[in-house]
């Protein structure tokens, strides 16, 4: 069956596609009720406590800020390296980035207590001083950016984008990698670094890496995106070429957020405080699942990368959901293990696990990400469509 | 100008409880909640193992980490010097509790009525005190408060939001010092203005050298410790106080 989008895009509605946006809807709605019941019955529902106050929904923010910041990344190589081969990709690393974004607002409405109260920062209640503030103006200015950028992509797509608004195209993509980077991610990692009293965090390091992150996790998720996208629409939406180019970058950023992570471990290892010593006994002890997928992910995907099969179909894909399972690890580790040492030296470390009523709706929002990519790539008009598109719209 | 503080004498210090008891009923904080928090710590080892004592309520710090973080100005600095909190402002995100390095925040995780001591719905309750209200919407301190005309600490406890002490700012108003200074057995505690030099606590600080709680942190407690020494690294709690579970 095919219907036509109200942008005038063929959209084919195959059992596959009813399948899996039904599951998506189904993930939703039950972590929909899972919301409703801690709002209304507390937050106690959530593995969370006083010593361990941020937890799963903190990770599934830091998480989702940092792929929709790395997803600026394919309009850079278009505009920027003038890389034309990635155009395909354009529109739809602008959906997923602004998907991206709208589920880290969604981690950070279903942590907080109040959201009425929440909705008022930062335009009536602000404190210059906390970096919270300053990361969620940033976050308004990053959806309004996008929301042009798409805007722009959409127009020019169909046909209709005057001269002056491809320049706006170009130079918005070439700025959105900065700005992606500088003003909304590394501060994101600045939440964290500014707070003296958790030592595990308290470091100038924190915000380039989490800059890094960024990239990777926006280029692995936009090489499952390309390969996501082959698969649905049946050709390959890249060459050989330039996926092997994808790749590539891939396993240089793996490789370089792998070296920040070394050094990070060896610091630790020889600590002799308390913090050092914690910490390294979370990583080792009831965090180690988690270490293991961050530190074994990156080691497989970088030993599929370095073959020159690895960097293609299907082996890429691998590489790149490893990957990104192994940088959600990271988060998971960082965010949790920043809280394991005692704030004083008698005091116990605190035991987080995220219960089920948290995980359905983190669940819940990750659905929410996919549904929202997966419709809005099929009712918008893509780059391949530029050439019908621009017949209907003449029509 | 007036800068509250705290003086507590470890040596007067025998571990009662009684100050946690004084601020729970105060401040009728629910279980689990301990704006007011005794330690009972050992340290060292057979034969020479050793309990100290050692009282925490909120710090009050010159340099608050939690007034610096507080994304919405819900935690900010009373011109007294106590590190107030605007009910109607916090919005639950926790930093503050984060930023803290004392421990001394308390996140309202569930309706105050749900972890009340008493269920004060029960019928037997309700006979014993008469239809009294429940301590959590005590009506004496859930006014709204000074010139900012904002919600304290002090006042009716909330699910989502964060809490803590207040340096029982509602009974300082009124001359009085706070519950867990005025119920101290063994006069431990003291409480007055450190910027008075002829003020009890000044005048202990003058005659004692005392310690701040975690002073590398730069926070600049305004409660002080005299007549001991700050818990050594080998220090373990003793019997643990969690309320509910």
């Amino acid at each position: 069956m095919a219907t036509i989008s109200p942008m005038g895009r063929r959209i084919e509605i195959s059992p596959g596609l009813v399948a899996w946006l039904g599951v998506l809807a189904a993930l939703i709605l039950l972590g929909f009720v899972n919301f409703i019941r801690q709002s209304t019955e507390g937050h106690h529902l959530t593995g969370l406590t006083n010593d361990n106050p941020w937890g799963l929904y903190i990770v599934g923010f830091v998480f989702f800020v940092g792929t929709s910041a790395g997803a600026t990344i394919i309009g850079f190589m278009i505009h920027g390296f003038e890389r034309k081969d990635y155009a395909p990709l354009g529109t739809r690393a602008l959906v997923f980035g602004l998907m991206s974004l709208i589920g880290a607002i969604l981690f950070i409405t279903v942590d907080v207590g109040s959201i009425p109260r929440m909705m008022r920062l930062p335009f009536i209640w602000r404190n210059e001083t906390s970096m919270f503030t300053y990361t969620s103006i940033t976050y308004y200015f990053f959806a309004v950016l996008l929301v042009a950028e798409i805007y722009l992509a959409v127009k020019i797509t169909r046909g209709q984008g005057s001269d002056s608004e491809k320049l706006w195209a170009k130079w918005l993509a070439i700025g959105a990698v900065p700005f992606a980077l500088i003003v909304v991610h590394a501060p994101h990692g600045s939440l964290f670094a500014v707070v003296k009293a958790r030592e595990f965090w308290n470091t100038p390091l924190l915000p380039p890496h989490f800059a890094v992150l960024a990239l990777l996790s926006g280029i692995s998720a936009m090489t499952l995106v390309a390969t996501a996208s082959s698969a649905a629409s049946g050709r390959q939406v890249l060459s050989k070429e330039t996926f092997s180019h994808l790749g590539a970058l891939l396993g240089l950023f793996i490789a370089i957020a792998a070296v920040m992570d070394v050094f990070d471990f060896i610091v630790f290892s020889y600590s002799d405080t308390i913090t050092g010593n914690t910490a390294m006994d979370f990583l080792r002890g009831s965090n180690l699942p988690f270490s293991i997928v961050h530190v074994g992910g990156y080691a497989v995907a970088l030993t599929i990368l370095l073959t020159k099969r690895g960097r293609q179909t299907p082996w890429l894909t691998v590489a790149a959901a490893v990957t990104l399972v192994a940088i959600a690890s990271y988060r998971y580790n960082l965010t949790i293990v920043g809280q394991a040492p005692p704030l004083m030296p008698f005091l116990e470390s605190p035991d987080y696990f995220p219960t089920w009523t948290e995980s359905s709706i983190a669940l819940a929002i990750v659905s929410f990400v996919l549904l929202g990519y997966s419709v809005l790539t099929r009712v918008l008009p893509m780059e391949e469509d530029a050439g019908s598109l621009s017949e209907i719209v003449k029509e | 100008m007036t800068t509250y503080g705290m003086v507590i004498d470890l040596d007067k210090c025998y571990g009662c409880r009684a100050c946690m008891v004084a601020c729970k009923i105060e401040n009728n904080t629910p279980e689990g909640h301990f704006w007011m928090y005794m330690f009972r710590l050992e340290e060292g080892e057979y034969p020479n193992a050793k309990t100290t004592f050692l009282p925490r309520p909120c710090m009050h710090c010159e340099d608050a980490p939690c007034v610096t973080v507080c994304p919405v100005k819900a935690r900010y600095k009373e011109e007294n010097g106590t590190t107030s909190m605007d009910w109607d402002k916090c919005m639950g995100c926790r930093y503050c509790m984060i930023a803290c390095p004392y421990g001394v925040n308390y996140f309202g995780w569930e309706e105050p009525e749900d972890i009340s001591y008493l269920d004060w719905d029960d019928p037997d309750v309700k006979a014993a005190t008469g239809g009294a209200v429940p301590g959590y919407a005590n009506p004496d301190l859930d006014g709204r408060y000074g010139e900012k005309n904002a919600h304290i600490a002090g006042g009716a406890h909330k699910h989502g939001i964060v809490g803590k002490c207040s340096f029982c700012i509602h009974r300082v108003e009124k001359g009085l010092d706070p519950a867990c200074v005025d119920n101290c057995p063994g006069l431990a505690m003291h409480f007055g203005d450190l910027d008075d030099p002829e003020s009890n606590v000044s005048q202990l600080l003058q005659k004692q050298v005392g310690f701040q709680l975690l002073d590398e942190t730069n926070t600049n407690p305004r409660v002080h410790y005299i007549g001991g020494s700050p818990p050594s690294k080998d220090a373990r709690q003793l019997d643990i106080v969690k309320g509910k579970e």
